[in-house]
């Protein structure tokens, strides 16, 4: 039983990190059993904590970086094509408990994996030759993947929470290329003001 | 059989009344109106999508059809295209049409309507049209949403150099909409009231990840954009060859040219087709292509290359056949072998090409890059050749490719292989050259050789053996070795003549010897030197032969004559040459080259023949002189150089210009000629045209001028700088008087200063003695002798000195009187004593103390006449007392004997004895008073010992009239201390 349940969360990750797609989860009950496949770190939330202070430190960059491969109009026009009015974005309460404000974290993690692997997949193509922008990107998606092991970690120990209902953002991959590159811009702008507040509430 | 009439007779009825049927039928127009139009969009492409059908072809299994269609924009009555679509038409067919949109059908609305015409010959003429279809709307605004604004199309992909219309559409017509392509605003056309249409005529490639087109609304956030994407235009495949190698595989190439590879949208890609066997293969890679040949029977092939993207397609075609399109494989195991001086043998293998295929090699030889031969050898599969007439030690290169004997295609690959032949000896002898100095009087032969060329030395030249043989004294041959980094070496030889023979050496051996005799008496070495001009090409000398048994001639030179080596050269001549051009790349103008020509004779001695001297080109002298000035006076002055070299300047001096000037004078000496200088001043100048007169004498000058001269040489280029001039100033004109006079006598009085201070003792005593003696005074003699040989000396006894005044100081001081017992101080003597020599006319009271004065410089015979006169004198003895001392002369002894003996015994300062001349030369002023006798001898004028004597044993005193008349030599106000 063990193996099977320390088997499903990756099998559940790999699911979160499909470009677009996945169906939220129902958080698990509290009562219900929660496991690992590795005993966390006990220091977990200093770990978490780190994390968002390293992703809060190069979402400028990363912005910038962004908007910057796009050309124009985007470097002159950031408050009307990269502005953060991201709808569905999932929300965060700072004042929450640690255990809500950790879910939201996750959800947020989740959200924002999901639309930077989208970003990451389209400026490869889009922009083959911002190799700057492609170490970025992949560089932040990778310490968001940590980010959200730790916090399913952290969730699961101490408050027994093996799975959160997650959502994503809209799929690019129908959309013409002005609107992927504005979707992205948006996102970024809005990754890197949540990522701001979240930072500061851990 | 009326069975069989009946049924013939039916059979007839019923044919005939089909016939009458289909007669019918096709005399009629068909029904063929096209049904169920449908039109749609497609927005990705920009496709406008017809379908529909055609009913009524039950007659006929199918039917060639014409449609006509006419398509509208924004209204039915805005055609905007017109076409026809031929195609035939199956039974219940739906049949299909796109038509493709320059504008973005999403910004216009859209009507298609058509109508068919039977176009098949089974159809008899005349035919018509069907009647038109209703029209069908395409209306993709509807589907657009609530977004104030659109822009259209999006991701169009189109090849640089076309046309492009984007438009947009705007929900709000009071919207002002601006729309930009790289930064640049666009302006466009309306075509209504929400939709503008902005034509971009042949776009530019910019890059491949697109080119953002926004709009945006003024005063509003709103920014809609689309990115156009412009790929290069697909070219041709260029250069599309195929060949084989072995007949089992056909390679084909080309140059893709210019890749149209896009985001999302892959490179072009390539087809091989061959039309012979039908076969088509997609090809992996974008420049080539392989093609595997099946069997031996196909010989001709014919292949289209395709290039084809996104937007189009390419081709490019080739026919050939097989076997003209050979191309080996590079030949391997190419070796050298039998490696000699001259010959090497060269052997290769070659990839055989079938069994009846010949290969043709072609064998290059090359050496330093270049190919020196070049051989052509037929072989199957192993080649081989012996290369000949190489040169010795020489590195060369073996290169090997081959080709199809039978059609030439393309050489194969190249194979090669360097080598170095063996050594040989060296072939050429020494060119040898020397040069003949006597050295503390040795003549000294130094050998120069040139190095043997690579062609000549055959090898590395490892030594040079220098054999020197005496033809005068046969005696043992002197062998020398040089080292090979050595291009000459130095003998010292004595005055007999040797033959010398100096040879290279490798390690295959020595090379010819090369014979030169050497006298040690180098004779007559001089020629007169005659001048030579150079040109471009170098120094043209001749000379002429003097004795028909020369073998040779040789020119000897020296590259930098101004250096030292000078770097010798020499240049050998045939014997029937009197004529060369001397050139060389260090020679350069302005400087002054020597040649010497020699001629060889049959014994291989050198004898100078002629000395030439030349300048490539003469240049104007870059120094002016050193120039001395002599022989100052006061009109002239002489100017000379005589160290000035003439052989050592850029040209051949032709004389000298010396220039003049002076603001004394205006106007120019003769000889000389205004002249202007470069800054506009005016000066003199003279020309001197013989370059070995080095002295000049400026004449006629003023007394007292100051005048600037230079001299400077020229050439026939020019003269030297005219820039410093040296100032002279001319004395008075009696200046050399006053020198040829006044410093003589300064000379002569210093000397006499000079003796006057060394001999000054002797002068003393001859010339102003402290107690002169006026027989001996030369100046009595000088009297005597010319003027007045009457004159006399005056007696002392003549005069009548009236006082001594001794002046003593009371401390300390001593006055000894010789053959006293007491001193002065001890006499009491604190006052100054006052000896009176002669009593005052009133106090005189007789006798007294007598004071007796030696003089021992006086001690002549006077000191033997005994006539001096001791007489004691004390202290006490008033001036009055008479005594002795009225004896003048003795008096006068005394009293000097007392002073001088004072002065040795009383220290400086102390004391000091005076002399008060209380006479009163009764003389004075009377000269012919004088008396005329000479000074009678018989008187003492030896001065003995000071003593005091008392009075009584004076001696009388003289007659009055004996010393009055005297003449004193002292003067009488004179004092002495």
């Amino acid at each position: 039983m063990k193996v099977l349940a320390a088997g499903v969360v990756p099998l559940l990750l790999v699911l979160h990190w499909k470009h677009g797609a996945g169906s939220p989860i129902p958080i698990t009950p509290v009562n219900a059993t929660c496991a690992t496949r590795h005993p966390c770190h006990s220091n977990l939330m200093n770990q978490i904590r780190n994390q968002l202070l390293q992703l809060n430190s190069s979402a400028n960059a990363l912005f910038i970086l962004y908007y910057t491969a796009q050309g124009e109009p985007f470097p002159n026009n950031l408050d009307k094509l990269c502005s953060p009015n991201v709808t569905d974005f999932p929300p965060f309460h700072a004042n929450g408990t640690e255990k809500a404000r950790l879910v939201e974290l996750y959800r947020i993690i989740a959200y924002l994996g999901a639309s930077l692997g989208n970003i990451t997949r389209d400026q490869k193509v889009l922009n083959p030759n911002a190799l700057s922008l492609h170490s970025k990107l992949n560089a932040t998606v990778d310490v968001m993947r940590g980010l959200l092991s730790n916090v399913l970690c952290r969730l699961c120990s101490k408050y027994h929470v093996a799975h959160v209902d997650v959502a994503y953002g809209p799929d690019t991959s129908g959309k013409d290329v002005f609107q992927k590159k504005k979707l992205g811009c948006q996102l970024l702008g809005k990754y890197k003001q949540v990522i701001a507040v979240v930072a500061q509430a851990f | 059989m009326a069975l069989f009439a009946a049924f013939q007779t039916s059979l007839l009825l019923a044919l005939l009344s089909l016939r009458a049927y289909q007669s019918e039928v096709l005399a009629e127009p068909l029904p063929l109106t096209p049904e169920s139009l449908n039109v749609s969009i497609d927005s990705a492409h920009q496709y406008l999508n017809l379908q529909w059908s055609v009913h009524s072809l039950a007659y006929y299994q199918e039917l060639k059809m014409l449609f006509q269609i006419q398509i509208s924009r924004m209204k039915t009555s805005n055609v905007i295209w017109v076409g026809n679509y031929s195609t035939v038409v199956k039974r219940d067919p739906v049949l299909h049409w796109s038509w493709k949109s320059e504008l973005p059908l999403e910004c216009a609305t859209h009507f298609v309507r058509m109508r068919s015409r039977v176009d098949d010959a089974k159809i008899p003429e005349p035919r018509f049209w069907s009647n038109w279809s209703s029209w069908k709307e395409a209306d993709a605004q509807k589907s657009l949403g609530r977004d104030p604004l659109f822009l259209f199309p999006k991701d169009k992909l189109v090849e640089e150099g076309s046309n492009v219309t984007i438009c947009y559409i705007s929900r709000n017509q009071q919207d002002n909409i601006s729309c930009y392509l790289e930064g640049q605003q666009i302006h466009g056309e309306q075509l209504d009231s929400n939709v503008s249409a902005f034509k971009l005529n042949k776009v530019s490639f910019i890059r491949k990840t697109g080119t953002n087109i926004f709009c945006k609304v003024d005063q509003k956030d709103v920014i809609k954009g689309i990115v156009l994407f412009v790929s290069k235009v697909l070219e041709e495949p260029k250069d599309f060859s195929c060949e084989t190698q072995d007949f089992k595989t056909l390679m084909c190439t080309w140059d893709p040219g210019t890749d149209t590879s896009l985001p999302k949208r892959s490179s072009q890609s390539y087809t091989l087709f061959e039309s012979f066997s039908g076969k088509k293969i997609l090809c992996e890679h974008k420049n080539s292509c392989n093609w595997q040949v099946d069997s031996d029977s196909q010989e001709m092939y014919n292949f289209t290359l395709m290039a084809e993207n996104a937007l189009g397609n390419r081709s490019v075609s080739v026919l050939f056949s097989l076997t003209h399109r050979v191309h080996p494989k590079t030949p391997y195991n190419l070796f050298l072998k039998n490696v000699s001086g001259t010959k090497a043998t060269v052997t290769w293998k070659v990839h055989p090409i079938g069994n009846y295929s010949t290969l043709l090699c072609q064998l290059d030889l090359l050496g330093e890059g270049n190919v020196i031969q070049q051989h052509n050898v037929s072989i199957k599969e192993n080649g081989e050749y012996l290369l000949s007439e190489l040169e010795p030690d020489t590195e060369y290169m073996a290169r090997v490719r081959c080709a199809d004997a039978n059609h030439f295609w393309k050489w194969s690959g190249s194979i090669s292989q360097k080598f170095v032949t063996a050594e040989a000896a060296p072939s050429e002898a020494l060119d040898v050259w020397r040069n003949v100095k006597s050295v503390s009087g040795h003549p000294t032969v130094t050998l120069f050789w040139k190095p043997l060329s690579k062609l000549h030395a055959n090898g590395k030249i490892l030594s040079y053996n220098v054999i020197v043989e005496n033809l005068d004294r046969p005696s043992r041959l002197e062998v020398h070795s040089v080292p090979a980094t050595a291009n000459g070496t130095e003998l010292t030889l004595d005055q007999y003549s040797y033959q010398i023979h100096v040879t290279a050496l490798n390690s295959a051996g020595p090379s010819p010897a090369s014979v030169i005799v050497v006298s040690g008496d180098p004779g007559n070495e001089e020629a007169e030197e005659e001048r030579i001009n150079g040109t471009e090409d170098g120094f043209s000398v001749s000379w002429k032969p003097q004795s028909r048994k020369a073998i040779g001639y040789v020119v000897e030179w020296c590259d930098h004559p101004q250096d030292l080596p000078c770097d010798l050269q020499w240049k050998n001549l045939s014997s029937n040459t009197t004529s060369t051009v001397i050139s060389s790349g260090a020679f350069r103008p302005g400087v002054r080259y020597n040649f010497r020509i020699y001629e060889i004779s049959t014994e291989r001695m050198a004898n100078l023949l002629e000395k030439k001297a030349g300048y490539l080109k003469e240049l104007a002298p870059s120094d002016n002189p050193q120039v001395v000035v002599s022989n100052l006076t006061s009109h002239s002055f002489t100017l000379s150089w005589k160290d000035y070299s003439t052989d050592s300047q850029p040209g051949f001096i032709q004389g000298y210009y010396v220039y003049l000037r002076s603001k004394a004078e205006k106007e120019c000496h003769p000889g000389f000629k205004k002249a202007t200088l470069s800054d506009k001043s005016a000066c003199c100048q003279h020309r001197i045209d013989n370059p070995e007169q080095k002295t000049f004498v400026m004449e006629n000058l003023q007394p007292e001028s100051v005048y600037e001269f230079l001299v400077t040489p020229y050439t026939s280029a020019g003269s030297g700088p005219v820039d410093t001039f040296t100032k002279v100033t001319t004395p008075d004109e009696y200046s050399h008087i006053l020198i040829r006079i006044i410093l003589p006598m300064i000379i002569c009085v210093l000397l006499i200063m000079i003796t006057c201070y060394l001999k000054s003792q002797w002068m003393k005593e001859k010339c102003y003695p402290d107690i002169p003696d006026p027989y001996k005074s030369n100046v009595l003699s000088l009297i005597k002798s010319k003027e007045n040989p009457h004159l006399t000396i005056m007696n002392v006894s003549d005069c009548v000195p009236d006082a001594i005044e001794v002046i003593h100081k009371p401390e300390g001081s001593k006055i000894q009187f010789l053959g006293a017992s007491k001193s002065l101080t001890e006499t009491e003597f604190t006052k100054p004593a006052y000896l009176y020599l002669l009593p005052a006319e009133k106090n005189y009271s007789g006798p007294g103390p007598c004071i007796c004065f030696e003089n021992l410089t006086y001690n002549e015979a006077a000191a033997d006449s005994g006539s001096c006169g001791h007489f004691p004198v004390t202290p006490q003895a008033p001036p009055s007392q008479p005594g002795p001392l009225t004896s003048p002369e003795n008096l006068l002894k005394a009293l000097e004997k007392n002073y001088m003996n004072s002065l040795g015994e009383i220290a400086a300062g102390e004391a000091s004895v005076n002399y008060v001349s209380q006479l009163a030369s009764q003389m004075s002023g009377d000269k012919d008073g004088l008396p005329t006798n000479p000074p009678e001898p018989v008187h003492c004028s030896e001065y003995k010992m000071q003593m005091a004597i008392p009075l009584g044993l004076a001696s009388p005193p003289p007659a009055e009239n004996s010393g009055l008349s005297s003449t004193t030599p002292l003067d009488q106000s004179e004092h002495y201390r």
